[in-house]
C-alpha cells in the first residue's frame, strides 16, 4: 500500500518508470493553460481593456489555489482516484474553455458603467467566474499528477515548466495565423495533443474516446455554436474606436492585419477627420478643411490613428494652425527626426514646413507593413517612398541613443494620442518614449540650437499628464545641460486640447521667443512659460481649490463661500443652509438665490455665468488649468518643484525608465476617498482596478490558505514539523519569481518595444530555463543543504545586479534586428532563470521524499496562490517604488527563503520516532 | 432593434407601469411656451397632478422626475425657471432603453446602444442652463442621441437642429420624436433632425446662436465656428463618458475686427468643490451616498 501512494506514478503494466509520454502531457496540458491565459488577454485587449484581463486571468489563476487546498485536505482520495480524476479533468478542460469563453463572451459587462451601473460588478464577476473553472480542471489535472509524482518530481516539473515555456512562444507564433477571435485553436490544440499523450500513457482506450468527443464539442462550441446561433466569439464593447469607425456609413475596411503586434485595422470613410490641437482660428483663416482625406488605423480596436492622403498645398495650409508646427518658425531647412512615425501626420507636417529631410522612427512591424500595403501608398501617394524620408524599423529613443548624427528638430507629437483619451483608463503600461532618460537622449541629439518638440493632449482637469511631461522634461534638461534650463523652454497650451513643450539646445534668443509668443497669439494658444515670465498672480488660491474639488467633502459646497453673492451666511443670517433648504430661502416664491435676474438686479447681462450667478470678469482671465501650469513652470525653473508636487491634488512625479507610467496619478494615501466619487477618476481606473485586483486576491488568497489551515492544521498536518517554515518557503518562492518574471516583462520591452512579445519571450525564457534549471536541481538533491544556500545567494546577487545594470544592456539590444533581440533577451533572462528552477522542485522533492504528501500539494497551491498575489502587487510596487524595486523585492524575497528552507528539510515526526525506535 | 420595434417596446413598457390608458394616452392640452408646471420645491404632488392633467404623463415616472429635479436644484444643476420648466416638461422616460426604464431619473449617464450614453440630467441641466438659450434662439445640436438633449431645448426655444452620425440612433430617435409628436407633444416639431456627418454642421439653417457638440474628436471642426454667430456659444463635453469637462467657447469679434474664441469650462474659470451625490429620503435630500 506504501508503494501504491509514495512512489511514482507508473503505468498500468507498463515499465513502472515514466516514460516520454508523460512529460509531453504535463508539459502541453500546462502550455494549453498558458496559450489560454494569452488568449483571454489578447481577448480583453482587443474586445475591452487590458487591465480587466489582468484581473480576470489573475484572479482565474487562484484556480490552482484551490485545486491545491482541496486536494491537500483529501489527499488520500486523489492518491486512491487519480486515474478517474486525472480523466475526467484532462478531457473536459478543452470543452470548459470553448464553452466557458462564447458564454463570457454573451456576458453583457462593460467598463464603462462598472461605477454608474450596479449590475455591471456582477458581469465583472461573471466573467471571472466562467474564466475561472476551466483553470480549475487544469490546476486538478496537473495537482494529480504532481501528486503521483513525488519521487521524479525535478523531472515532471520541468516538463511542466518548459512545456508551459514553449508554448508561450507557439501562441506567440499562433497570433500570425490566427486573429485574435480565433486565437483559441492554439490552446485547444496543444490542450488535445496533451490529453492524447496522457490517455495513451495511463492506457484508457474509453478515455480517448471520450477525448476526441470533447475535442469535437470543444470545436463546435468554439467554431460551429457560435456561427449557428449568431453569437459573438470576440464582443468588442461599442466603446471602442474601431467600433465608431464601422457604423460610418461609407467605412470600408481597407487593410486588416495580425500578428503579436495587434491586431491592426484600417478603414477609409469621409467621416474621419484630424488635425489633433488644431487652433480654433483655423476657422477663420483658411477655405476649407481636406475633406475624404483620411484612413483611420485601429491597433487591437483603439484608434484611430489618422493617415493622411497625399494633398495639394493649397490643402494642407491647416497645418500652420497645428501646435507641430511651432518649431518650424524658428528653423529653416532643417533637418527633422520623427520618434514615432504613427500614420505619418507629423513627417507629412515636416515636409509641407519646409524639413530638408526627415527621419522617422516606428517601432511596431506591424505599422511598418501596413505603410508598405498598395492601399495604403496608392493612397498616401507612397509617402514612404519620398526621397527625403528615412525610416528607422525600431525605437525612435534607441535610435537617437547610438548615432551620431545630430537633428535640428525632433518631434514627439500626440504619439500616444489613443491612450490618452480613450475611455476605460490608462492601463499601467510603460511610456519609454517619455521618460527623463528618453527625453535627454532626444536632447542630446539635437543640433546646438536645434528644437525638441514634443506635444500631448491636454483633457484633463485639473491637469495631471502634462505636469508629468514638464517635471520630466526639466529634470531631463538639467542632466543634459544645467546652466541653461530656464532659457530652454517655451511652453503653450490650447484649453482642453493640447499642449506643447519646446526645448531648445543652448537656449532661446529674444526674437525667436517674440516669434513664439506670436504664434501663440495668432492661435489662441494660452503662453505657459517663457524665458523671463514672471509668476501668475491668479495661482494663490488654486492648489487648494484643486483640491477641494477633488477630494472635498461637499461641506464647502456648493457655491463659492468667498463669494458675497453665494455666501448663504450672508443671504441668510439665521444661519440654516438656504441652498438646502430653499422654502427657507424663499418664503415668497421666486428664489432671489436662484434666479440669476434677482442676483444682479443691475441689468446688465446676469446670464453669462449663470451656474455661479454672477457675470463673468470682463476681459482675459487665465483660466485654472493655465494657471497651474504657469506655476508649475515656475516652481520647475527655481527648483522649487516637489513644494508644488507635494500641495498638487495628484501624484506627478516625472517618468524614469524605473517608473515609466502616465497613469496612477491617485496617491495610495487618497484611495479611500475616491471610492464615493469613482466617476470623478474614470480615466485613471487602470490603476484603480489594480489596488481592487490586489485586494482581492489577497483575500482570496488567504482565504485559500485558511481552508487547510482550519480544516487540517491540528490533524492531518500536526504529524508535520517545520510547516510554518515550509508555507513560508513556498509563499516566497511564488512571489519571488513572479515579481522576476511579471518585472521583468516590463522592463526587457525597452528592447522588444511591444509588451505582448516581451511577455510572451520572458515567460518562455523564464519558464524553459527554470524548467531546465529544476531538471539539473535533481542532482544536488542528496547535497541540497550545502548547495542551496548559494544557490539563492546567487539568485540573489543576479537579481540585484540586472536590477542595477539591465537597462544599458536593453538599450544597446534594443538597436539589433529583431530576431537577433529576441536571442539576445533569452540568452539575458537564462542566468537568473536557470537558478530560480532549483528551490521550487528541490523542496517539493525533498517534501515528497520525507512523504510529507499533504504538505507536497498544498505547496505548490502556496507558491501558485502567492504567485498570484505578486502579479497583483506588481503594479502597485512599481508605481509606488519603481522597477528596479521590484526586482530587489524579488531579490529579497529568496534570500529570506534561505532559513526557511530548512524547515521543508525536517523530517516526519512519525518517521523521526521510527527511526529512534530502529 | 428597428424603430417600430423600439417604440412598440418602449410604449409596452410604459404601459406596464402605469395606470390603465394613462401611458399612451395623447397630451390633453396643447403645448404652449407658457404653460408651466409648478416649479416650487416641495410642491411634489402639485407638479404631478398638474403634470397628469396637462401633459397625461405616468404619475410613476412623474413622481422619480420631481425627485430628480429636487436634487438638481440643490446641487444648482438648473437655475433659472426656464431651465427648470424645460426640465420638468421633459419626459426622460421616452428617450432610454427600455432595460433602463426603472433608471430614467438615476443621476448616472446610461448606455443608448451604438457606444453612445445618454448624459445624467445633471450634466445636461448644468450644460443647457449654461448657454442660456433664449426664446427664438437657432440652437445646433451635433450628436443627436437619444434625443434628449435636443427634446429640452425645445422647450427653451423654438429653433433646433440636430445632426446624428450614426444611421441607427438617427432613425430610432426620429422616431421617438413622431411617436411623442403624434401623441401631441407638439414642442417637438421646433426640432428638426438629420442623419450626416455633423463635422459640417448644417450651413443652410446657420449661422447658429449656440451650438452643442456631443461627439468626440480631435479638434473643434471649423464649420462649426464657422457657422456659430460672432458673440454665440459652444459647449463641447470633453473626456471620458461619465467623466466629462464641458468646454465653452465663445466666439468674439476683437475690437481690430479679427474673429477669435475665447476657451473657457461652464464654470466661467472658477473650480467648482465636488458636489457628493444627493439622495431624496422622503422629502429630504440628504448627504453622501455612493453611487
Amino acid at each position: 500500500m506504501a508503494t501504491a501512494t509514495s512512489t511514482a506514478i507508473r503505468a498500468p503494466g507498463a515499465t513502472p518508470l515514466p516514460a516520454p509520454l508523460l512529460y509531453l502531457a504535463i508539459g502541453l496540458v500546462a502550455g494549453a493553460v498558458i496559450a489560454f491565459q494569452i488568449f483571454i488577454m489578447r481577448v480583453f485587449a482587443v474586445g475591452s481593456w487590458t487591465h480587466f484581463g489582468s484581473f480576470v486571468v489573475a484572479l482565474a489563476m487562484l484556480g490552482f489555489g484551490l485545486a491545491s487546498a482541496v486536494m491537500a485536505l483529501a489527499e488520500g482520495f486523489f492518491q486512491r482516484r487519480w486515474r478517474a480524476i486525472s480523466t475526467i479533468t484532462v478531457t473536459l478542460f478543452g470543452p470548459l474553455m470553448a464553452g466557458c469563453h462564447v458564454l463570457a463572451q454573451q456576458n453583457p459587462f462593460n467598463p464603462i458603467f462598472l461605477v454608474s451601473d450596479p449590475v455591471q460588478k456582477w458581469n465583472l464577476a461573471l466573467n471571472f467566474i466562467l474564466y475561472f473553472v476551466p483553470f480549475l480542471s487544469a490546476a486538478v489535472f496537473i495537482g494529480t499528477v504532481f501528486l503521483k509524482s513525488t519521487a521524479i518530481f525535478g523531472r515532471v516539473y520541468f516538463a511542466d515548466l518548459a512545456g508551459a515555456g514553449l508554448c508561450g512562444l507557439l501562441v506567440l507564433g499562433g497570433m500570425f495565423l490566427f486573429p485574435p477571435e480565433n486565437l483559441l485553436i492554439v490552446p485547444l490544440l496543444i490542450w488535445f495533443a496533451g490529453g492524447i499523450c496522457w490517455l495513451l500513457w495511463i492506457g484508457s482506450r474509453g478515455g480517448l474516446i471520450a477525448l476526441a468527443l470533447a475535442g469535437l464539442l470543444a470545436v463546435g462550441l468554439q467554431f460551429v455554436l457560435p456561427q449557428a446561433a449568431n453569437l459573438t466569439t470576440i464582443a468588442v464593447s461599442d466603446y471602442k474606436g474601431v467600433s465608431y469607425a464601422r457604423r460610418f456609413p461609407d467605412a470600408t475596411e481597407v487593410y486588416a492585419s495580425h500578428s503579436p503586434f495587434g491586431d491592426l485595422r484600417i478603414y477609409q470613410s469621409s467621416y474621419l477627420h484630424f488635425a489633433p490641437g488644431l487652433s480654433d482660428n483655423a476657422a477663420f483663416n483658411i477655405p476649407q478643411m481636406p475633406s475624404n482625406a483620411f484612413l483611420g488605423m485601429y491597433i487591437d480596436s483603439d484608434g484611430p490613428i489618422g493617415i493622411m492622403r497625399a494633398l495639394p498645398a493649397e490643402q494642407t495650409a491647416y497645418f500652420r494652425y497645428l501646435p507641430m508646427y511651432y518649431p518650424f518658425l524658428i528653423k529653416e531647412d532643417p533637418s527633422v527626426f520623427v520618434v514615432q512615425f504613427g500614420g505619418g501626420i507629423s513627417t507629412a507636417v515636416a515636409l509641407a514646413s519646409g524639413a530638408a529631410s526627415v527621419t522617422a522612427a516606428e517601432s511596431n512591424p506591424a505599422v511598418l507593413a501596413a505603410m508598405d500595403a498598395p492601399v495604403v501608398r496608392d493612397f498616401t501617394g507612397d509617402l514612404l517612398g519620398d526621397p527625403r524620408i528615412e525610416m528607422v524599423p525600431y525605437e525612435g529613443r534607441l535610435f537617437l541613443g547610438s548615432t551620431d548624427r545630430r537633428y535640428d528638430i525632433i518631434d514627439l507629437s500626440l504619439a500616444d494620442s489613443v491612450g490618452l483619451s480613450s475611455p476605460g483608463g490608462f492601463a499601467i503600461s510603460e511610456r519609454y518614449a517619455y521618460t527623463r532618460e528618453a527625453m535627454a537622449t532626444y536632447m542630446r541629439a539635437l543640433e546646438e540650437g536645434g528644437v525638441l518638440s514634443v506635444t500631448v493632449w491636454n483633457k484633463e482637469e485639473p491637469p495631471k499628464s502634462v505636469l508629468r511631461l514638464y517635471a520630466t522634461m526639466v529634470a531631463a534638461a538639467r542632466d543634459v545641460d544645467p546652466a541653461n534650463v530656464a532659457n530652454s523652454f517655451y511652453v503653450s497650451a490650447n484649453y482642453l486640447s493640447t499642449a506643447t513643450v519646446l526645448y531648445k539646445r543652448g537656449g532661446f534668443t529674444p526674437e525667436e521667443i517674440a516669434i513664439l509668443s506670436d504664434n501663440s497669439y495668432a492661435m489662441s494658444f494660452d503662453e505657459v512659460y517663457a524665458p523671463g515670465m514672471m509668476p501668475p498672480d491668479e495661482a494663490s488660491t488654486v492648489l487648494a481649490e484643486y483640491y477641494e474639488q477633488i477630494f472635498g467633502t461637499g461641506d464647502a459646497g456648493l457655491p463659492d463661500p468667498g463669494d458675497p453673492l453665494l455666501d448663504p451666511a450672508l443671504l441668510n443670517p439665521g444661519g440654516a443652509d438656504p441652498l438646502l433648504d430653499p422654502a427657507l430661502a424663499n418664503p415668497a416664491g421666486g428664489s432671489p438665490l436662484l434666479d440669476p435676474l434677482l442676483a444682479n438686479p443691475a441689468g446688465g447681462s446676469p446670464m453669462l455665468d449663470p451656474l455661479l450667478g454672477v457675470p463673468e470678469p470682463s476681459g482675459p482671465q487665465v483660466l485654472p488649468a493655465t494657471a497651474v501650469g504657469r506655476l508649475a513652470w515656475q516652481a520647475l525653473v527655481t527648483d522649487t518643484w516637489s513644494e508644488f508636487a507635494d500641495a498638487y491634488v495628484f501624484d506627478v512625479a516625472e517618468l524614469t525608465n524605473n517608473r515609466p507610467y502616465f497613469a496612477a496619478y491617485v496617491r495610495p494615501g487618497d484611495l479611500t476617498k475616491t471610492l464615493d466619487r469613482l466617476e470623478l477618476f474614470q480615466d485613471d481606473w487602470g490603476y484603480l482596478s489594480v489596488w481592487a485586483t490586489l485586494l482581492v486576491a489577497g483575500i482570496a488568497a488567504l482565504l485559500l490558505l485558511l481552508l487547510p489551515l482550519v480544516f487540517g492544521w491540528r490533524t492531518i498536518f500536526s504529524r508535520y514539523p517545520g510547516k510554518l517554515g515550509t508555507l513560508l518557503y513556498f509563499a516566497c518562492l511564488g512571489f519571488g519569481y513572479m515579481l522576476v518574471e511579471v518585472g521583468m516583462i516590463s522592463k526587457f520591452i525597452l528592447a522588444l518595444s511591444t509588451p505582448t512579445v516581451s511577455a510572451s519571450v520572458l515567460i518562455t525564457g523564464m519558464l524553459v530555463f527554470s524548467g531546465l534549471g529544476s531538471l539539473v536541481s535533481e542532482r544536488f538533491l542528496d547535497r541540497a543543504r550545502t548547495v542551496m544556500p548559494f544557490v539563492f545567494a546567487g539568485i540573489g546577487a543576479l537579481l540585484v545586479g540586472y536590477s542595477l545594470f539591465l537597462d544599458p544592456v536593453l538599450d544597446w539590444i534594443g538597436t539589433f534586428p529583431y530576431a537577433v533581440r529576441l536571442v539576445f533577451c533569452l540568452l539575458l533572462i537564462a542566468p537568473p532563470a536557470f537558478l530560480m528552477g532549483f528551490p521550487l522542485a528541490t523542496g517539493m522533492s525533498w517534501l515528497g521524499r520525507l512523504k510529507k504528501n499533504h504538505l507536497f500539494i498544498w505547496a505548490w497551491g502556496i507558491n501558485g496562490s502567492f504567485s498570484v498575489i505578486a502579479s497583483a502587487a506588481i503594479p502597485v510596487l512599481a508605481t509606488s517604488f519603481g522597477l528596479t524595486a521590484v526586482v530587489q523585492f524579488a531579490g529579497a524575497a529568496y534570500l529570506i527563503a534561505i532559513p526557511a528552507f530548512f524547515a521543508v528539510l525536517l523530517p516526519l515526526r512519525g518517521v523521526l520516532r521510527a527511526a529512534a525506535a530502529g | 432593434m428597428n424603430r417600430r420595434e423600439f417604440m412598440a417596446t418602449t410604449g409596452a413598457a410604459a404601459a406596464a407601469l402605469a395606470v390603465p390608458g394613462a401611458a399612451r394616452a395623447d397630451v390633453p392640452f396643447p403645448y404652449n411656451y407658457e404653460m408651466t408646471p409648478p416649479l416650487q420645491v416641495g410642491q411634489r404632488d402639485a407638479y404631478i397632478a398638474w403634470m397628469v392633467e396637462n401633459r397625461g404623463e405616468n404619475p410613476t415616472y412623474l413622481a422619480q422626475h420631481w425627485a430628480r429635479y429636487e436634487v438638481l436644484v440643490a446641487n444648482r444643476d438648473v437655475l433659472d425657471d426656464r431651465n427648470k420648466r424645460a426640465f420638468l416638461l421633459t419626459p426622460r422616460e421616452e428617450f432610454v432603453l427600455e432595460r433602463n426604464l426603472s433608471r430614467a431619473y438615476e443621476h448616472a449617464f446610461l448606455d443608448i446602444g451604438y457606444g453612445v450614453t445618454i448624459s445624467g440630467p445633471h450634466l445636461v441641466g448644468r450644460m443647457t442652463t449654461s448657454i442660456d438659450v433664449q426664446m427664438g434662439e437657432k440652437v445646433l445640436e451635433v450628436g443627436t442621441g437619444s434625443g434628449y438633449q435636443s427634446a429640452y431645448l425645445a422647450n427653451l426655444t423654438n429653433q433646433v437642429w440636430t445632426i446624428e452620425i450614426i444611421a441607427p440612433i438617427a432613425e430610432r430617435t426620429r422616431g421617438v420624436y413622431d411617436g411623442l409628436i403624434a401623441r401631441g407633444y407638439n414642442e417637438y416639431l421646433a426640432i428638426s433632425s438629420k442623419n450626416a456627418d455633423g463635422y459640417y454642421g448644417w450651413e443652410e439653417f446657420g449661422p447658429f446662436d449656440k451650438i452643442i457638440v456631443t461627439c468626440g474628436i480631435d479638434h473643434v471642426p471649423p464649420p462649426l465656428l464657422q457657422q456659430l454667430r460672432v458673440g454665440g456659444t459652444m459647449v463641447i463635453p470633453v473626456g471620458p463618458p461619465g467623466a466629462h469637462h464641458v468646454l465653452k467657447i465663445i466666439k468674439e469679434q476683437a475690437p481690430d475686427g479679427t474673429i477669435r474664441v475665447n476657451r473657457s469650462d461652464i464654470y466661467g474659470g472658477r473650480i467648482v468643490p465636488f458636489v457628493p451625490f444627493t439622495k431624496l429620503e422622503g422629502d429630504q435630500i440628504v448627504g453622501v451616498h455612493a453611487e
